[in-house]
């Protein structure tokens, strides 16, 4: 055995206090991280919101700067908040509907928690102040039956969203039912069957003209076009007054129905996915958005901030008593019935009460379309048609609408009719559009014309009329003014909704949805989604 | 030499660091995770920032929870869980029935009166009508049957001379097949109903159609008192003329915002039904973590900051002996109490509710 030296045996002794020091310097240090929050790269908050909240992104911006943290919001229609809550949310850490109502009806998975209400708007009648005057609604109480009898006569026109894709639509649709059955204690199932009910809500809803899948866009809309009245949230009413006033236009009028349609009370709620750290920037978003810093932001987009609803008007420019806009009413609220008659209401609007739709879908089935593309287009169309599916999503067909699939390439390759909604005929046109296989050029024109021609043949004014085109390429023809001209000619008030997928030219599209007052969907990511969306506005 | 010195004091250090180290972690109590089901009127308590540095630094636990309704978290699959923290003893009962093995140790820390929340000139309304006393700044239900009668008799607001409503007086609730603070309100209206005396299974099928029409017209019923108490204070008289709620939950919010509580002070009221049953919140361990966590809550600073920021009240009877500043109208002593119905009656009573 090798004797070792007095200096190597320092050497080693040292060496393996290095090690141990090591050991012990790197355990306090790995125990020092795991308490604290020493983190890399940004952090990103996912927001499952309502479409109401898109003006608040400035707001966030500067939340976003200021912690450096990204805020993602994804805006949905209420119902589908509720649905992708029952479905467990697993992409979301927040959801901010306009209600909390469809928090509480979708989490049944008990997954949010530390939920606040950021700011409250109730949902009003906005009438054309000369309209509100004529007939006698100006500086006095007015219910929602003296509102719905106006409707009834023909003597006001308005606009609301879609009972099943929007809350302040599915609030001022069980509002309307409320009315009808004169002001019962609450709404009970029973009394959803009662025939003269029915009657009058087809009555009343055949008078809305054009159907939005949002309130927001509602209001764009309304300002392109020329109705007297819709219904909305207060805070969207102002932001419209605002911008009609600016354009010397006349403002609406604000009538709070004495007996109460609902209040949006926008409650923020954290979506528990065991994600401690962004649980965190969770409550510090939320402690900003009701922090006395972003209050005068939130009361300048007309949205009410303080605790009990009513407040001294500090803001008359906005919350202008010359639109009828009272902050210190009393708003009565109906109440909400149990959750089965809500469903039930729903469904019933869906499928028997609003007004009927014709919709004719353009779908491309181009040589490019092969493979994936023509696969998505058949499983999204097939969540429209398929009625079990399109339950999931209330978009099921009514029994008097009428659904025309028109494919195309650089020709119309053929016209597929279904009315109603008989769950056999609807899936017999599925099956056409899955046997067809794509191939050849693409002209988007032809078929808007030959869907135009269809649309002639039934009485426009009683249908929410609509085309949705769906292409993936560029068109090899122009004939975008023909397509324009042909509108006009025959004063014909439909919008041409788009959706784009692939390679398709947005310009092309978003031309013509502008000109007929539509939107164009973006399908590259999800185009059954952009299906879902297109079809939640008519 | 020079080396043999170098090496010396770095052993040294060595033994300093570990002596340090060691000598930290003794005083420092194991760290563990509790998590569980928790009621959402103690979700303010659970986040407050000293409770959590209390239990952090004393105890060693953070808390992880899981919000759900008092007799929707007896229900749900707990075997992930260290603790449920309901707020009422039906609670804790239906669980001694229905999964008594599960039950390591159970402790009521922390008890809150079931109130009335409604509004100002409601309270007066009702002053005027012989319902409710103003005594020593606190209003009292003097006549709760007289109340309920309002409800059953569809009386319309304007009948009792608020003639800002519209439609009928209801008083809300949460849902008594999912919270706790419905099932209690269910409970007290049953006893109400049945002359003011605790309801049995002898007495229970007479009350239950009224009973049942009572609920029957609140229609949609929140799942969580948190969540119905917020509605009641953010959207106002004309959405939530009257709701049943605990006792803590106004003396919680108005702590932690003074500045909002300023606002709405004068318009808010707290009725204290006579007689009223307390919400007692048992903490249920499933395990031996759980029960740390019951011994940590039971702290005497936690349950300072319990009552005195979060308006929960502890001791065996809930008698109050500090003041809250800012608020007043806390009656000191809770002196009318009835006694829920027993768990089988109660049983009954969310069944014809449901």
């Amino acid at each position: 055995m090798k004797k070792i030296s007095g200096n190597k045996k320092l050497i080693i002794s040292v060496m393996i206090i290095i090690v141990v020091i090591a050991i012990i310097v790197g355990s306090i240090i790995s125990i020092q991280k795991s308490g604290s929050n020493i983190s890399f790269g940004k952090k990103t908050l996912n927001i499952l919101s309502g479409s109401e909240n898109e003006v608040l992104e400035p707001i966030l911006e500067e939340f976003e700067k200021q912690n450096n943290v990204n805020i993602n919001m994804t805006y949905e229609g209420s119902v589908d908040i509720m649905q992708e809550l029952q479905n467990g949310a697993e992409n979301y850490d927040a959801v901010f509907p306009a209600n909390s109502i469809w928090i509480s009806m979708g989490d049944t998975n008990l997954k949010v928690k530390n939920q606040k209400s950021i700011t409250t708007t109730p949902v009003v009648f906005g009438i054309k102040k000369s309209v509100a005057e004529k007939l006698g609604f100006v500086g006095k109480d007015v219910t929602t039956k003296d509102i719905l009898e106006k409707i009834q006569s023909k003597e006001l026109s308005f606009m609301m969203t879609s009972a099943t894709q929007s809350n302040s639509g599915a609030t001022a649709y069980l509002g309307f039912i409320y009315a009808l059955l004169g002001n019962p204690e609450v709404i009970t199932a029973e009394d959803l069957d009662n025939e003269e009910l029915k009657t009058n809500l087809t009555t009343i809803l055949s008078g809305v003209n054009r159907s939005s899948g949002s309130s927001d866009w509602l209001k764009d809309l309304f300002l392109e076009s020329d109705y007297d009245a819709m219904v909305n949230y207060e805070s969207i009413i102002i932001d419209t007054n605002k911008e009609l006033v600016a354009r010397g236009e006349e403002p609406l009028y604000v009538i709070y129905p004495q007996d109460g349609l609902g209040i949006a009370d926008s409650p923020l709620g954290y979506i528990d996915n065991g994600n401690k750290e962004k649980e965190e920037i969770f409550l510090k978003l939320q402690d900003y958005l009701i922090s006395d810093e972003v209050k005068p932001k939130l009361l300048e987009l007309g949205r009410r901030t303080s605790f009990a609803i009513n407040f001294e008007n500090s803001n008359p420019e906005t919350f202008n008593s010359d639109w009828g806009i009272d902050t210190k009413k009393v708003l009565n609220v109906m109440k909400m019935p149990t959750a089965d008659v809500i469903q039930k209401a729903l469904n019933m609007y869906q499928t028997e009460l609003r007004k009927p739709s014709l919709t004719v879908y353009c779908l491309d089935y181009s040589g490019s379309m092969a493979g994936n593309g023509v696969t998505s287009l058949r499983s999204a169309m097939s969540m429209l048609l398929d009625q079990t599916k399109a339950k999931n999503y209330m978009l099921q067909a009514s029994t008097k609408d009428v659904t025309i699939v028109i494919p195309f390439d650089n020709n119309v390759l053929d016209i597929w009719k279904a009315e109603g909604n008989d769950e056999t005929t609807l899936l017999e046109l599925q099956s056409k559009i899955d046997s067809l296989d794509p191939q050849g050029g693409t002209d988007i024109y032809k078929p808007l014309i030959k869907a135009m021609d269809e649309i002639k043949k039934y009485n426009v004014s009683d249908y929410t009329t609509s085309i949705i085109l769906m292409s993936d390429g560029k068109s090899n023809v122009n004939s975008y003014n023909q397509v324009v001209e042909e509108w006009n000619q025959e004063n014909l008030d439909i919008p041409i909704f788009s959706i784009t997928f692939g390679e398709s030219d947005d310009r092309e599209l978003q031309a013509l949805a502008d000109f007929s007052t539509a939107r164009v969907f973006d399908g590259k990511d999800n185009l059954e989604k952009a299906f879902k969306q297109a079809k939640g506005y008519n | 030499m020079k080396s043999k010195i170098v090496g010396g004091i770095i052993l040294l250090l060595v033994i300093i660091v570990i002596i340090a180290f060691q000598f930290v972690n003794v005083n420092k109590p194991e760290e563990i995770t509790v998590s569980g089901y928790l009621g959402g009127e103690k979700e303010g308590l659970m986040q407050d920032e000293e409770v959590k540095k209390i239990l952090k630094d004393k105890y060693g636990i953070t808390v992880e929870y899981t919000k759900a309704g008092s007799i929707e978290m007896i229900e749900q699959d707990s075997s992930d869980k260290d603790y449920l923290f309901p707020s009422s003893q039906t609670a804790l009962e239906l669980f001694n029935q229905t999964k008594s093995d599960k039950l390591y140790k159970s402790e009521i820390v922390f008890n809150s009166p079931i109130v009335i929340y409604t509004w100002k000139p409601i309270a007066e309304a009702l002053i005027n009508n012989g319902i409710v006393e103003e005594k020593d700044n606190s209003y009292y239900i003097a006549d709760t049957s007289a109340l309920i009668k309002l409800v059953t008799d569809k009386k319309k607001w304007s009948d009792i001379g608020v003639n800002d409503l519209y439609g009928y007086v209801t008083i809300q609730s949460t849902d008594p097949n999912k919270s706790n603070s419905g099932n209690m309100f269910a409970g007290l209206v049953a006893n109400i109903m049945n002359n003011e005396t605790v309801v049995d299974s002898s007495t229970v099928d007479t009350i239950l159609p009224n009973l049942k029409d009572f609920f029957g017209k609140i229609g949609y019923m929140e799942h969580s008192s948190g969540d119905l108490f917020e509605q009641y204070l953010k959207t106002g008289m004309g959405a939530k003329p009257m709701i049943a709620g605990y006792e803590n939950q106004m003396i919680e919010f108005a702590i932690e915002n003074p500045n909002d509580w300023n606002m709405v002070k004068e318009q808010v009221a707290v009725l204290y039904p006579e007689p009223t049953v307390w919400s007692s919140h048992p903490l249920i361990a499933l395990n031996e973590k759980g029960a740390k966590l019951i011994e940590a809550m039971q702290d005497e600073e936690i349950q300072k900051i319990a009552w005195e920021k979060h308006g929960f009240r502890t001791g065996v009877n809930g008698t109050i002996n500090t003041e809250i500043e800012g608020f007043y109208g806390i009656p000191k002593n809770i002196n009318a109490v009835i006694q829920m119905p027993n768990p089988d009656t109660m049983q009954k009573i969310m069944d014809g509710i449901k």
